[in-house]
């Protein structure tokens, strides 16, 4: 049973590392402000809910896997309000969104 | 169990020093503000792997915690103010 | 900057968040000698919620929920319960902020007064710290130019 929950909590921060990975090179390699934000706005929430689920699942049944739970919640929230204000901001300052055919900007 | 948190940890601080690329040479500060955000949720994960490699996870998880929320007030505020036009 | 946001979004989100917000920052200044934490950081997290209903919900609300006046009042307050507790155990016999004195007039051992003196240093220096936080955010958010300040000059800008 233990075995279990650590190959599965091992799985899950895996997971998290390759969501983190493609959510950098969408920042990367995107060409523009809003498809860049749009990769590490999903991206990166749902690598951070991964990780954390996976070292809740390492951590047992405890105070601390209640705590890591609640930042989950937390960022789950969180990240795509904060995504949601920048993106409105460049909205409002003037920015154009890409359209194919473009330069890299 | 240990060494792969060290590497997980190896690795995420090798893509904050990727994402640091678009901070510095961004053109323009809204993907400045988008990477430094990135490297914020990035740090959280590093900070309670770092608690996980010395055994203190319940101290870590208090400093994780308040990192995740003034990244989140941080970004919240620099987009009100990037939004006011003058 | 202090204008209430037209956003529907963020502002349900402040809203759903500012009272977690602040009973964790209670949490980190009630268990700051058993983990990381303390008055100040409990008070920078008060003062960062208050500052995010602040850029979330406008000047006007958060003037009628937290007025200047009360401002000034807690920030002063706070120094007040430290260096009272400091005087008060100079005056019991010890060393300032020596809190085993207070076992006196609390009425337990030594190291639960210390426990208690400690804690009761640290609520002193959360008030302050949010206080005097939340004043340095909304002073170089204003630029010390208050919106009544506009009103009754009569140039009343349409500033979001």
């Amino acid at each position: 049973m233990t075995y279990l929950l650590v190959g599965l909590a091992i799985i899950c921060i895996l997971g998290g590392l390759f969501f983190f990975a493609t959510a950098t090179i969408g920042l990367l390699r995107f060409p523009d402000f809003f498809t860049r934000l749009h990769a590490t706005g999903k991206g990166d929430t749902l690598a951070v809910f991964l990780c954390l689920i996976g070292l809740a699942l390492y951590e047992g049944f405890s105070l601390t896997a209640l705590k890591i739970i609640f930042i989950a919640v937390f960022m789950f929230l969180a990240q795509p309000t904060a995504t949601h204000a920048i993106s409105r901001a460049g909205i409002r300052r003037g920015l154009k969104p890409w359209v194919k055919g473009e330069e890299r900007r | 169990m240990n060494i792969f948190f060290v590497a997980v940890g190896m690795g995420l601080c090798a893509l904050v020093f990727l994402v640091l690329y678009r901070a510095i040479f961004g053109p323009g500060v809204f993907n400045r503000i988008a990477a430094i955000s990135a490297v914020g949720t990035k740090t959280l994960i590093i900070l309670l792997i770092i608690g996980y490699v010395y055994n203190r996870v319940d101290m870590f998880i208090d400093i994780s915690m308040v990192y995740a929320l003034l990244n989140f007030i941080g970004c919240i505020a620099a987009a009100k103010y990037l939004e006011m036009e003058r | 900057m202090i204008g209430k946001s037209d956003d529907i979004i963020i502002k349900t989100i402040a809203r759903i968040f500012v009272p977690f917000l602040q009973l964790y920052a209670l949490y980190v200044i009630m268990h700051g000698h058993y983990s990381p934490g303390g008055g100040f950081q409990g008070g920078v997290i008060l003062g960062a919620s208050m500052a995010l209903l602040l850029i979330t919900h406008g000047y006007d609300e958060l003037k009628r929920r937290l007025p200047e006046g009360v401002l000034l009042l807690l920030g002063s307050l706070g120094v007040l319960i430290y260096a009272g507790i400091g005087l008060l155990c100079l005056i019991l016999g010890g060393n300032y902020l020596d809190y085993s004195q207070l076992s006196v007039i609390l009425g337990v051992d030594a190291a639960h007064a210390r426990s208690l003196g400690i804690l009761g240093v640290e609520l002193g220096v959360g008030f302050t710290v949010m206080a005097i936080m939340y004043s340095i955010f909304f002073d170089i958010s204003t630029g010390g130019i208050l919106p009544e300040d506009q009103r009754r000059e009569g140039r009343v800008e349409g500033e979001r």
